[in-house]
């Protein structure tokens, strides 16, 4: 039984926030919810915990509303962070698990546990004011899983890391898959997502993409590359030669080229080897989640949407 | 127990203890138990400074050698200190025998007197006291001045003996203005004016203390949901409990830390009034006229007091949260305060009317308005008499009405607090009240 996120619509006074958004995560996997900012990411995790009502369609884990279940079923990092400036790290953690149900000494254990393997044991004693933003993030981060929840949701985890934090984070997303979570992300960094998911769905201004397994997004495009690395000049001007294929990336070690639709990789490289290139490393790729967006969308993820002010307020 | 419970419960806790360990909360309990100590021993001071006030009085007579019997039998009953042998003139009053009762007047109009008594022996062979004052004589000073005519008037009966054949007459005695001429104060019902301003002074502290509170703590409940929304705390706290269990709880951690301040400010006071007397009695030696004060502050009164406290707290609480809720930034706070504040102040002004002893229609029916009772009728306990059911009536309408608003409060904040960059208008609210 999977979490259904059941066509889901949502109104904020004239602005539409979800338009009949529908897709499907099985349990135990993590899962990339991509999109641009106000594409309706929030929106979703606020209705799938149960704080904002849709104004049609539902969405359910193994079977339940999900306004139905208890909220100890999910673990929320919101994308906003916040804690209490005023309050020890240790004594946030606490508070927030014995609101989950976890007892004092069980919540306190788990808490420095998770402060140690990110870290961050000092930061126990510490006041939240005293925290830098990263750290911040790590303790919000633990106060949503330290009750164990069924189904992780997490809003942007990576913004703001460094990159030892990232992928602090990253094994800490595998592991929690590994013990039969289910983890849900939104992300505007595709890289990530590639990274991290079995499953993703690409949602623009509250409407379905695509979304299916990482194989079948990539490959929905209907688009292939290639990634090429040869001696010598790495433009590759022989390429002029072939139709419906270009260079996207050119880079020194390896370059990527895309091809449309009826032009062939052994085009590509029959192109090369005729040209007299000696080449060095041939691959058929899928085109990156970037591309796919960018085909999609018509913009890359992290360029501004524009929406109606008034929307910004209401979903912020 | 159950989540909710168990929510509510660590919800309160947190908030009491987040109240009670600020430095603002400490500050302000020490500032105003301080305060509070201080005033509960004005009435200790201002005995100390009557005390080392000694009264002239002249007293005049139309009948010979009365005026002389009734300045030694006052002298020896007002101004002997009943503890020691006592010495002359180390009492309160300097009693002298007056030239006539026209003069004296004009020596108390000019102020060389405090008082002048003129004696006259009335048809029935009793006494009748005037006391001509200029404007208020102190009411235990006339009090006394009561006890000396009633003593003076026993003796007078003992020196015309055979008593059998003349029953007792109790001297007549009234406290009249020396410009007017007019009774001021009829010696029987003296007391019950010092009562009266005694019950005045509870009601008011009461209603001050009421009025002051409840929108004082209104606002640390708001302060504290604007608090967590600009902080962004709201987003996981919403995520982990749920909008009663953070509405309830936070309403009963910050009414608790109140209740808790009100005690701390309340119990040292009253402790020093109460000990006050005894203070006064051990240092300046017993007086019939002390303690007049204390005598309106009731155990009955103090627990009427912290009903309404409780409930109106939970009442306006319930307010503050739902406005809170709808609130973006700290700086939006003072636009709606003020608003916010003016269903109190309403209500403060009836009070206030029933504290100078009005029983308007208007006043009775505020006293059963539930954001009102707990001023009006506090006002109205305190002066006046209050018919049980009348009590019952307003507790039990504002005990139906803070459900009621507790529910509003709930669906507003679980629309509110998610709603960021709004204006705090009234369009917002009916908003959230719809559900966002």
């Amino acid at each position: 039984m999977s979490l259904v996120v059941d066509h889901l619509r949502k109104r904020f006074g004239s602005v539409v926030a979800l338009d009949d958004l529908a897709f499907e995560v099985a349990p135990g996997q993590v899962f990339g919810f991509l999109g641009a900012n106000g594409a309706g990411k929030t929106t979703t995790m606020r209705i799938t915990l149960g704080v904002l009502e849709p104004d049609a369609g539902r969405v359910t884990w193994q079977g339940v509303e999900s306004h139905r279940l208890p909220r100890s079923t999910w673990g929320y990092l919101p994308e906003e962070r916040g804690l209490y400036p005023r309050m020890r790290v240790l004594d946030q953690l606490m508070f927030f698990a014995g609101l989950h149900g976890v007892p004092k000494e069980r919540a306190r254990r788990e808490a420095l546990a998770w402060l140690h393997r990110f870290r961050a044991d000092d930061l126990a004693n510490r006041r939240a004011e005293q925290l830098s933003k990263g750290n911040q993030q790590k303790v919000q981060f633990v106060a949503a899983v330290l009750h164990e929840p069924q189904v992780l949701l997490m809003d942007e985890p990576f913004t703001g890391l460094d990159p030892v934090n990232v992928m602090l984070l990253r094994e800490a997303f595998l592991e929690l898959r590994d013990r039969g979570r289910t983890v849900v992300f939104s992300t505007h960094q595709m890289e990530v997502a590639e990274a991290l998911c079995e499953s993703v769905a690409i949602v623009d201004r509250g409407r379905m993409v695509v979304g299916g397994t990482l194989r079948e997004v990539r490959r929905s495009t209907g688009r292939r590359m290639v990634r090429i690395s040869v001696q010598g000049d790495h433009r590759l001007p022989w390429l002029a030669a072939v139709t419906g294929a270009r260079v996207i990336q050119a880079g020194m070690d390896r370059s990527s080229v895309e091809l449309d639709e009826g032009t062939e990789p052994d085009d590509v490289l029959a192109a090369a080897i005729g040209a007299g290139a000696r080449v060095l490393h041939f691959e058929v790729a899928d085109p990156t989640l970037e591309q796919v967006f960018i085909d999609h969308v018509g913009r890359a993820p992290d360029e501004e949407v524009h929406l109606a002010p008034v929307a910004e307020g209401d979903v912020a | 127990m159950s989540a909710a419970t168990r929510n509510i419960g660590l919800v309160a806790r947190r908030e009491f203890i987040e109240r009670a360990r600020s430095r603002a909360f400490v500050a302000s309990t020490l500032l105003l138990a301080g305060l509070a100590i201080v005033v509960s021993l004005i009435p200790l001071g201002v005995r100390l400074v009557d005390k080392a006030t000694i009264s002239r009085v002249a007293v005049v007579a139309g009948e010979p050698g009365l005026a002389t019997r009734a300045i030694g039998a006052m002298d020896a009953f007002l101004n002997t200190r009943l503890d020691t042998n006592g010495s002359p003139g180390s009492g309160k009053f300097t009693f002298e025998e007056g030239r006539d009762e026209a003069t004296a007047t004009v020596d108390v109009r000019e102020g060389r007197l405090v008082a002048a008594i003129s004696i006259r022996r009335t048809d029935d062979g009793g006494l009748d006291f005037r006391v001509i004052s200029a404007g208020a004589l102190a009411a235990d000073r006339a009090q006394l001045l009561q006890v000396g005519a009633f003593a003076v008037g026993i003796l007078d009966w003992t020196a015309s003996q055979p008593a059998a054949t003349k029953p007792f007459i109790t001297p007549t005695f009234a406290v009249v203005d020396s410009g007017s001429g007019s009774i001021a104060a009829p010696g029987a019902t003296a007391p019950d004016a010092a009562d009266y301003a005694s019950r005045r002074i509870v009601g008011i502290v009461f209603v001050v203390l009421s009025f002051l509170t409840l929108v004082f703590y209104g606002l640390w409940v708001a302060s504290g949901v604007v608090a967590e929304k600009t902080g962004r705390v709201m987003e996981l706290l919403i995520s982990a409990a749920t909008a009663p269990q953070l509405v309830i709880g936070k309403i009963v951690g910050i009414g608790l830390a109140g209740l808790a301040q009100v005690s701390l400010v309340l119990a040292p006071a009253i402790l020093a009034l109460l000990a006050s007397g005894r203070i006064g009695d051990a240092l300046l030696g017993p007086d019939a006229g002390a303690g007049a004060s204390l005598s309106a502050l009731s155990p009955g009164l103090i627990a009427a007091f912290l009903c309404y406290f409780v409930l109106g707290f939970a009442l306006y609480a319930g307010l503050y949260a739902g406005a809170g809720s709808l609130l973006s930034r700290a700086e939006d706070l003072q636009t709606v305060a003020l608003p916010l504040s003016l269903p109190a102040v309403a209500g403060y002004f009836p009070a206030v009317l029933a504290l100078s002893g009005s029983s308007a229609s208007i006043i009775r029916v505020a006293s059963f308005v539930p954001l009102w009772s707990p001023f009006v009728m506090m006002a109205r306990l305190a002066v006046g008499t209050v018919a049980p059911w009348e009590l019952a009536l307003s507790l039990g309408i504002l005990v139906a009405t803070v459900p009621l608003v507790t529910w509003l409060a709930i669906r507003v904040y679980r629309a509110g607090v998610l709603m960021y960059g709004q204006p705090p208008t009234i369009g917002t609210f009916v908003r959230a009240l719809r559900g966002g």
